[in-house]
């Protein structure tokens, strides 16, 4: 009954007034079916973060390899006296952090050295654990060396050879650590 | 409240637009948001999610839902395909008789069925095109290569040109007078000594056999349409859709089903041409007054009497329109079915238009344009053309046509023979120009291109570059930048202040697909481009047509311009832009204006003629001036008619757009045209097609509803 009552007055409301109602009630209905979509498909904010920090990281490499890209093609070097592509401080610190490849001539270089790195290169057949170039801040330097692991005279050995990357070789694309100075 | 009485609507719209806009400002572009980023439905990221739907797996980068909805229709487009791809390889497999091996094998009933009506096909367009080239491939379907190796006579030798010319053109006569007659002989004469008869040959045995099949299947549609309430229910959303799909995302499933070449383009041409030939065969069976119905059952017909020799031969003149609108459907498929392998005019404009060798693409599309004219005009004039069922004539009057043509057969064969003796450089030029052999303007035509670059290269970079940077890029960015909660507010609120609760839902159902498809960003991209094209269409719409209908000799040359620009094949408009504006997006948007324009200004001198010619007196008499006139009376009378025109103009904008991809967009075409080469295409195309035409569909059924409301409103309808 008094249902009745609320729908006839309802319909006694002019035309217009019942239009405006209906559509202030679909916009509601809309803007209700998103928020409550949102809450079974709603964005994970880890997620966002994660791809923000992404973006970021991306960003950096794209910044990096602009600048990598704008260098000259050769062997860039951080000290006076040669023909080469001399590297001002600001340079050599975000080419070092740029700089993720030590080539085999590099490992051999570093390895003519430190005899007991040489044999267990050899005896790997050439392998190595892993590489790494990093920038000293404190020392205000870029160092750069590789992981070796195997066995000497029957005992499991690993050892670290590492020192300064003073020069890189630009390739246009990319640059790599050209010479390590390990003594 | 006393402003809400009186204007209801203004209030309806402005608290939609409120909403509309504090839900754009309220919602923020997510952080991680990049338009590039949606491009990556199917690939695979750690930073998408997925869920996983009747086996399909979705992947998709998250976002807020106010923002993006999730592709919750993702599934869809791979699921098609994976059934089409299963209908056709592992469905029901059936045992055969091999002639070649002699011995039985299993095949797919769909792959059987589909490779049989394709042999089918294939044998009937040889024919046709061997009947007008010659060729041996007819007799060898009969017989066999060795066979035709030992009898080296046994080939169909082919019409010398002089003959299909002197045919056409007693044909126009026939139809329509010395008129007719006289154009159809100089495009045949053009054609020929350009050296475009072969291809224009083969598109037209092409469409030889696509408009008699769309015809037939089309017609007996319309007629159980006409006959059962139930088959128009059904046929009815089918035609809509069809109606507003893009020609190319039908490619991709006929690639499927039916492979490459002629025959898949005969059947996918089928496919667009039967709806318009079953709308205008059931709008003429519906016209039949009911007084001829009930003369026909009065004079004691049956059912199959009353549709054959009654309601038929009654609704001949728009079953024949049918006709005319089936061959032009066809002559535009021709170029589009040659991404699929068809042959003929539609292939040389694409490999031109490819190279950009702008002057064989122009040589290509006058070819394809002027045959669409002659195609138009003789089916239009069959169309008009009432029987004499009285004439008393003599024998000559009565054959005369037949006389010339055989006597034309006689002289061209005779001239043909004789050429054979006279050989130009191993051709016989009586017989047939071969391609690439008769006159050439297209060097003429590249040279006047680089002439253009040269002269004009600053003016039009100038315009160029303003036109993108300070139009279309802030304008694509405005699409991009509506939430989709925004966007679906507005189209469903639009739909409820212009017809109702039952518009609402359909608008809001059509756009909710298009938001949960993985494609939302590119459908606004295609809609952001469309709308460009309409609103500039539009404008120029207008005022010419407005211009236009002050004077009777401007109306008639202006409509008839419009029948004609409105027969080329829409990929005909590609050239002269390209030619201005080389492979950039103002080259799409200036297709787009130009195609769109036609039905702007047809309806807008339409909708001014449906005005009648007692309020201009009335109006004249209450002595108001010209402007008055138009403004106060014409307009709004005329003005649910040129919404109709809008209409057409929407999607013709959305098809030019969908086919501007061929120069390079980012919209939904694009993504139809990479599905053309994709193994899985089959479902991503036809469901992006699916998804254009519901942009469509949306537009039309506002608009619709809002022109009959209207013309109710003003007692015009």
């Amino acid at each position: 009954m008094l249902q009745d009552k609320h729908l006839n007055k309802l319909r006694e409301l002019p035309e217009p007034v019942r239009q405006l109602a209906g559509l202030v009630i679909i916009t509601i209905i809309v803007i209700l079916s998103f928020a409550i979509l949102n809450i079974f498909f709603g964005h994970d904010k880890d997620l966002v973060a994660k791809m923000k920090k992404e973006e970021e990281k991306n960003s950096e490499k794209r910044k990096l390899s602009e600048m990598m890209s704008n260098l000259p093609s050769g062997i860039l070097v951080t000290y006076d006296g040669t023909d080469n592509y001399k590297l001002s401080e600001e340079l050599y610190e975000k080419v070092c952090n740029a700089t993720k490849l030590i080539p085999q001539r590099t490992l051999l270089g570093a390895n003519l050295i430190n005899l007991k790195a040489h044999q267990i290169y050899t005896n790997n057949g050439n392998q190595i654990q892993e590489t790494f170039v990093k920038w000293d801040s404190e020392n205000k330097k870029c160092v750069a060396g590789y992981v070796l692991k195997g066995t000497i005279d029957g005992k499991e050995e690993t050892i670290t050879v590492s020192g300064d990357a003073l020069s890189f070789l630009s390739t246009g694309i990319d640059t790599r650590v050209y010479f390590i100075k390990n003594f | 409240m006393e402003l809400l009485k009186k204007y209801p609507k203004l209030i309806q719209w402005l608290f939609l637009l409120v909403v509309f806009f504090f839900l754009c400002f309220a919602i923020d572009v997510p952080e991680t948001y990049k338009f590039i980023r949606v491009q990556a439905e199917f690939i695979k990221d750690p930073n998408q999610v997925s869920y996983t739907m009747f086996g399909t797996e979705v992947r998709y980068y998250p976002f807020d839902n106010f923002w993006r909805l999730p592709p919750l229709l993702g599934w869809l487009p791979i699921w098609v395909n994976d059934f089409i791809v299963f209908l056709l390889e592992e469905w029901m497999p059936v045992e055969y008789w091999n002639e070649d091996t002699q011995e039985f094998r299993t095949q797919p009933l769909i792959l059987k069925i589909t490779r049989n009506i394709s042999a089918i096909m294939t044998f009937v367009i040889e024919l046709i095109r061997e009947i007008i080239l010659g060729g041996v491939e007819t007799v060898v379907t009969f017989t066999s290569w060795d066979w035709i190796d030992a009898n080296p006579w046994a080939k169909l030798p082919g019409l010398p040109w002089t003959i299909v010319a002197a045919g056409t053109a007693i044909l126009g006569y026939k139809l329509s007078g010395k008129g007719l007659g006289i154009f159809a002989g100089l495009t045949m004469i053009y054609v020929s000594i350009f050296g475009q008869w072969e291809p224009s040959m083969k598109t037209l045995s092409f469409i030889l056999v696509a408009t008699p099949l769309s015809f037939i299947f089309g017609l007996i549609l319309g007629i159980l349409a006409f006959k059962s309430k139930r088959v128009e229910k059904f046929l009815n959303p089918i035609l809509m859709v069809m109606q507003t799909m893009p020609q190319y995302s039908v490619l991709v499933p006929a690639l499927v089903l039916f492979g490459n070449g002629d025959h898949a383009a005969v059947i996918i041409t089928m496919i667009v041409a039967i709806p318009p030939m079953i709308l205008l065969t059931l709008l003429g069976l519906r016209s039949v007054p009911l007084e001829v119905i009930e003369a026909g059952k009065m004079s004691g017909c049956n059912n199959y009497q009353l549709m054959f020799k009654v309601l038929i031969p009654t609704a001949r003149r728009d079953i024949l329109i049918g006709v005319n609108q089936v061959i032009m459907v066809c002559f535009s498929m021709a170029v589009i079915a040659a991404y699929i392998g068809a042959q003929g005019l539609g292939h040389y404009l694409l490999v031109a238009l490819n190279q950009l060798n702008i002057g064989a693409a122009l040589e290509a599309g006058l070819c394809i344009s002027l045959i669409a004219i002659l195609l138009d005009k003789m089916s239009l004039a069959w169309a008009n053309k009432q029987n004499d069922y009285f004439g008393n004539l003599t024998f000559f009057q009565r054959y005369k046509n037949t006389l010339f043509f055989a006597g034309s057969v006689i002289v061209g064969v005779t001239i043909s023979y004789i050429g054979s003796f006279y050989l130009i450089n191993g051709f016989n030029y009586l017989f047939e120009i071969p391609h690439n052999k008769g006159i050439s303007t297209a060097d003429f035509w590249n040279k006047g291109v680089d002439w253009i670059f040269d002269t004009f290269f600053y003016s039009l970079k100038i315009f160029n570059t303003w036109l993108i940077i300070e139009v279309l890029q802030p304008m694509r960015a405005l699409y991009l930048r509506m939430p989709a909660v925004a966007t679906l507010v507005l189209i469903i609120g639009a739909g409820y202040i212009v017809g109702g609760i039952r518009s609402a839902l359909i608008v809001g159902g059509l756009s909710l697909f298009i938001a949960l498809s993985p494609w939302w960003d590119r459908a606004l991209v295609t809609t952001y481009m469309a709308t460009f094209g309409v609103i500039v269409s539009c404008i120029i719409g207008l005022i010419v047509g407005t211009l236009c209908f002050q004077n009777k000799h401007t109306t008639s040359f202006m409509l008839a311009l419009c029948d004609i620009f409105q027969t080329f094949p829409s990929f005909v408009y590609l050239i002269p832009v390209m030619m201005l504006f080389g492979i950039t997006d103002t080259s799409v948007l200036i297709a787009v204006v130009v195609y769109a324009t036609i039905p702007a200004v047809r309806y807008t001198i339409e909708g001014l003629k449906s005005v009648p010619a007692a309020l201009h007196d009335v109006a004249s008499m209450s002595g108001v001036t010209k402007i008055q006139r138009l403004l106060k009376i014409e307009f709004p009378l005329a003005f649910p008619h040129m919404m109709l025109g809008l209409n057409q103009t929407i999607v013709f904008a959305l098809f030019m757009v969908i086919i501007g991809a061929f120069i390079g967009t980012e919209d939904l075409g694009q993504y139809i045209l990479k599905a053309l080469s994709d193994k899985k295409g089959a479902g991503i195309g036809l469901l992006l097609g699916v998804c254009v035409a519901f942009i469509g569909l949306i537009f039309d059924n506002l608009i619709r509803t809002w022109v009959n409301k209207r013309k109710k409103h003003l007692g015009i309808d």
